[in-house]
């Protein structure tokens, strides 16, 4: 996990987390599940979010990914 | 992972229903979830004039979209409760989500009424949740039966439903044990209230708001207490990781088979009048919103 200012390597993975308005950084991650283990969620809890899209948790993440976690009980 | 319907790759995953499924599955899914609900529980008719309480957070944008698509007679009352921090907000998305769906709404500013929850709560001792609570239920109720509507709907949902259950049977609180459940007849001037989406979790509302394209509210209110429903909510959410399906198995059994041994054994219910001063049903003379405004008066 690297802080965002270090913009060096395009291929990282970029979390965003809602409601908290954290981004973390990610060098290497496989899967959404992988992610969520990472930081500590859980996958009925949250919508993962990439482009606009909704990700199941068995699914691979790419370099470069920008990925937005949103917790369901936070909004509404 | 696969659309258990239709076999394309899914965007969600359901593990409580060993399901999942691609977006216009998901839709139809939900769709079908919230019909059941309905027609297991004879909850409204297409000739009801349904009230729709709507924050503007997911749940009630959810439940007021869904009634809307299956075409039921609905309209929205917004109750803006006055809190500077979120009030403005919810109502904002409130306005825009009915303009945008072409669903009447009126909007009831407790401001005006001198009820503002800014005020209330510098004013008076109670948990200023369990007043909040109690002046929403008096207005949705009122507005309901003095316009002729004969229903109110709510978007609480299965995680809402199986906390407050949880909560109560940890208490063995038998006056609301009997009284729980997704739908409360009408009676005595009381309006008929029903809960469509209590078989959708949490979970599910937010991927149906997603998936919908619903603009949802996110303004937590400052006043949000961590009261004792959070921690049944994360219990039950943490049993269900282990048994995937308990949480609506718990629900439909309490409805099914524990409800009834809780009924009062006798048939004498609490009398109720109208209050002197506004006409609702009370035990008292004076209902407790009328004792609040002139508290705040
Ligand atoms: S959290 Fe805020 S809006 Fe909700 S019941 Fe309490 S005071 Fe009312
Ligand atoms: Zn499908
Ligand atoms: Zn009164």
């Amino acid at each position: 996990m690297h802080s965002t200012q270090e913009k060096r390597y395009d291929y990282r993975i970029t979390v965003s987390l809602e409601p908290e308005n954290q981004t973390l950084v990610f060098d290497r991650l496989k899967t959404v599940l992988q992610l969520l283990n990472r930081i500590g969620r859980k996958p009925g809890r949250v919508l993962v979010i990439r482009d606009g899209q909704l990700l199941t948790p068995d699914l691979i993440l790419a370099p470069g990914d920008k990925i937005l976690v949103r917790d369901v009980g936070s909004k509404g | 992972m696969k659309c258990t319907r239709c076999k394309i790759p899914a965007v969600v995953a359901l593990p409580s229903h060993n399901a999942a499924f691609c977006k216009d599955c998901y839709l139809l899914f939900a769709q079908r979830l919230v019909e059941r609900a309905i027609k297991e529980h004879q909850m409204c008719d297409h000739a009801d004039r349904i009230l729709v309480a709507i924050s503007g957070g997911k749940d009630s944008l959810a439940l007021s979209w869904q009634l809307k698509t299956l075409g039921y007679d609905i309209s929205g009352l917004h109750i803006d409760l006055g809190i500077p921090e979120s009030s403005p907000i919810a109502r904002q998305y409130s306005e825009r989500f009915c303009d945008k769906y072409e669903i009447p709404l009126h909007v009831l500013q407790m401001t005006d009424l001198h009820l503002s929850m800014k005020e209330v709560k510098k004013r008076v001792k109670r948990p200023i949740c369990s007043v909040c609570g109690q002046v929403k239920r008096y207005f949705f109720n009122k507005f309901a039966v003095e316009n002729q509507f004969s229903v109110v709907a709510t978007g609480h949902n299965l995680d809402d439903e199986t906390s407050r259950l949880l909560a109560n049977v940890m208490r063995w609180d038998m006056d609301y044990l009997h009284d729980l459940g997704p739908v409360m007849p009408a009676k005595k001037g009381f309006a008929k209230k029903i809960k469509p989406l209590f078989r959708l979790s949490e979970f599910e509302t937010a991927n149906l708001c997603f998936l919908a394209g619903i603009d949802y509210g996110y303004a937590p209110c400052p006043y949000s207490s961590k009261a004792s429903f959070p921690v049944y909510k994360n219990l039950l959410l943490d049993l269900e990781d282990i048994q995937p399906g308990r949480k609506i198995h718990f629900y439909d059994g309490f409805l099914k088979r524990g409800r009834k041994g809780f009924m009062p054994m006798d048939d004498e219910d609490i009398t109720v009048h109208p209050c002197v001063e506004c006409g609702y049903p009370t035990s008292t003379g004076q209902c407790g919103v009328c004792r609040l405004r002139s508290t705040m008066s």
